[in-house]
């Protein structure tokens, strides 16, 4: 059996960080939240995290900075970001710096699964969702 | 009318007229003439024989009377009296068609008809005459004869002791304080327009902050689904997702009830509350735009303040302006430090302060004179309202702001707000 997969949500949004970390729980996936994206640099270490969630706008370091950083040790785990600002020109520097997927907020729990499945290479993720109401079976 | 003097007036330089004889006449003004002038000033203008006030006033004053304003209190018949033994003896044009009246005649009588309308000045002119003073004025209504009030600048000028008669003028300030009323009512739409062009400005950074709750909303609401379809669904798990659900749409609610309560027009209202939640709820709305131009925000509330009586929505204004300012200071430079410090305190008379420091370029010395005057500006797209406004609004509460350069650099401004008066 594959081992369970950690996810990393960075938000500084107590809210949002409660809510993500449940609905990975849901997904049966693990994860750890950070408030900052420095707290996550100061705990990382290669290998650790199967994919990052982030947000755009925190305090002090910004969650595309995140990623630019990431690259930079040379980690590899896919980043998602996640962002209030709908901004075209956001959506293409946080690609061209390499982020895995660019969603905007309120997320759709399908979106964020697929792009998770595809980060984490789990399709089986995606087989395992069971039909939510009887109407969409 | 009043005592003319015989001596030549010289009307032209005499240096002018030295050598010419056409331009050195003396032009002597005769009483004829100034009757003439005087009966067409464009100032409302009645003599008044005041014959047995003097003695009137001496009689009360052998009796030992000191404090008139009171007697005049205890004894109102005395001034009734006044109105009737005080006479018109002239008037001009100007006062006939003030009191919208046909001819001199129906304004030659006792001087009750100038009372009409605010019957307690009278009693103010005694006053005034009683204590020995010059002139009187105020600010007055006056009721013409048909029926009209009309606003008026009246002032009474008494005669020397041995003279008996008083100057009384009128001027018609109607259009003065119907323009004045205006400029009030223009400055209230200029302020609340102003209002709203910030918030135009603050329109991303309020979406942001909706937008934070509703994600918390949906996702937290996915999950619920997602729990709901499975075999081992927890109720415990459901209430608590539940609630919090619950918890972000009443922080969303919230949010908006701040921002109506910003862009709605008011009137000034009169409550008592902390400076420091004011302070907190302007960071709700330049939160985003101190994140996004990564500047460090140092908040240092003062303990036990003094509640502030006054309009929340208003003074709240007052800080989201400071902190907007602050905010575009550092970005428009290029500061190394990017840093800005709040605090508020109490002084030792009981004022509550605030003070916001910033690590901008600072206002150039020639400017701070004048950096509260409306449409001073130094930005490209600035209208030069937003120090205007929070002066405005805080002299209205009492206080006063203040702006400074800090001595390590920067921007300070200040403002105080006094004690609230103890009960």
């Amino acid at each position: 059996m594959a081992t369970v997969p950690l996810v990393a949500i960075v938000d500084d949004d107590a809210d949002i960080r409660e809510a993500l970390s449940d609905l990975l729980l849901v997904l049966g996936l693990r994860c750890r939240a950070f408030d900052r994206a420095e707290a996550l640099l100061t705990e990382y270490q290669p290998g650790v995290f199967d994919c990052v969630i982030a947000d755009i706008r925190m305090p002090g370091m910004g969650g595309l900075e995140l990623l630019q950083c990431l690259r930079g040790y040379g980690a590899s785990a896919p980043v998602i970001i996640i962002t209030s600002d709908r901004d075209p020109t956001t959506r293409s520097r946080a690609l061209e710096r390499g982020a895995h997927a660019f969603l905007t907020k309120p997320l759709a729990d399908t979106a964020l699964l697929a792009h998770l499945a595809s980060a984490l290479a789990r399709d089986d993720l995606l087989d395992d969702r069971r039909p939510q109401r009887p109407s969409d079976g | 009318m009043a005592r003319v003097s015989r001596k030549p007036v010289p009307l032209i330089d005499a240096e002018f007229a030295s050598n010419d004889d056409r331009m050195s006449w003396d032009f002597v003004a005769s009483e004829g003439e100034y009757r003439k002038l005087i009966d067409h000033l464009p100032v409302a203008l009645w003599q008044v024989d005041m014959r047995g006030v003097g003695a009137a006033f001496d009689r009360l004053k052998a009796e030992g009377v000191t404090d008139i304003a009171t007697y005049l209190d205890q004894h109102p018949e005395l001034v009734e009296l006044g109105k009737d033994m005080v006479r018109v003896s002239a008037v001009n044009r100007e006062a006939v068609a003030l009191f919208r009246a046909s001819s001199a005649a129906e304004l030659v009588r006792p001087v009750r008809y100038i009372f009409e309308a605010t019957p307690d000045m009278a009693k103010r002119v005694m006053v005034a005459h009683f204590e020995g003073r010059r002139n009187y004025r105020e600010e007055t209504r006056i009721a013409a004869f048909d029926g009209t009030l009309v606003d008026v600048l009246f002032t009474v000028t008494y005669g020397l002791e041995e003279l008996d008669t008083s100057l009384l003028t009128m001027f018609d300030i109607s259009e003065r304080l119907k323009t004045e009323a205006q400029l009030r009512q223009l400055q209230a739409d200029y302020t609340r327009a102003a209002r709203i062009s910030m918030l135009g400005e603050l329109a991303t950074s309020i979406a942001h902050e909706v937008n934070q709750p509703l994600t918390a909303i949906v996702t937290n609401a996915e999950t619920c689904l997602r729990w709901l379809a499975r075999d081992d669904v927890s109720l415990a798990k459901l209430e608590q997702l539940t609630t919090r659900v619950i918890a972000n749409a009443r922080r969303a609610g919230d949010i908006i009830q701040r921002i109506r309560g910003m862009a709605a027009k008011h009137e000034p209202e009169r409550t008592s509350f902390d400076l420091n939640d004011v302070v907190e709820e302007a960071l709700l709305f330049v939160r985003h735009d101190i994140e996004s131009w990564r500047i460090d925000l140092s908040v240092k509330y003062g303990a036990r303040l003094p509640k502030v009586v006054g309009d929340r929505i208003q003074l709240q204004q007052v800080v989201v302006n400071l902190l907007v300012n602050s905010v575009q200071a550092i970005s428009q430079g290029s500061v190394s430090e990017r840093r800005i410090d709040l605090r508020t305190a109490v002084g030792g008379d009981g004022a509550t302060t605030f003070t916001i420091h910033d690590t901008g370029p600072g206002i150039p010395e020639e400017n701070l004179g004048r950096i509260f005057d409306s449409f001073f500006t130094t930005k490209d797209a600035g209208m030069g309202i937003g120090l205007a406004i929070c002066q405005s609004i805080l002299h209205g509460h009492g206080g006063s702001i203040t702006a400074s350069n800090h001595p390590d650099g920067g921007a300070q401004f200040r403002f105080s707000l006094p004690a609230p008066p103890a009960h």
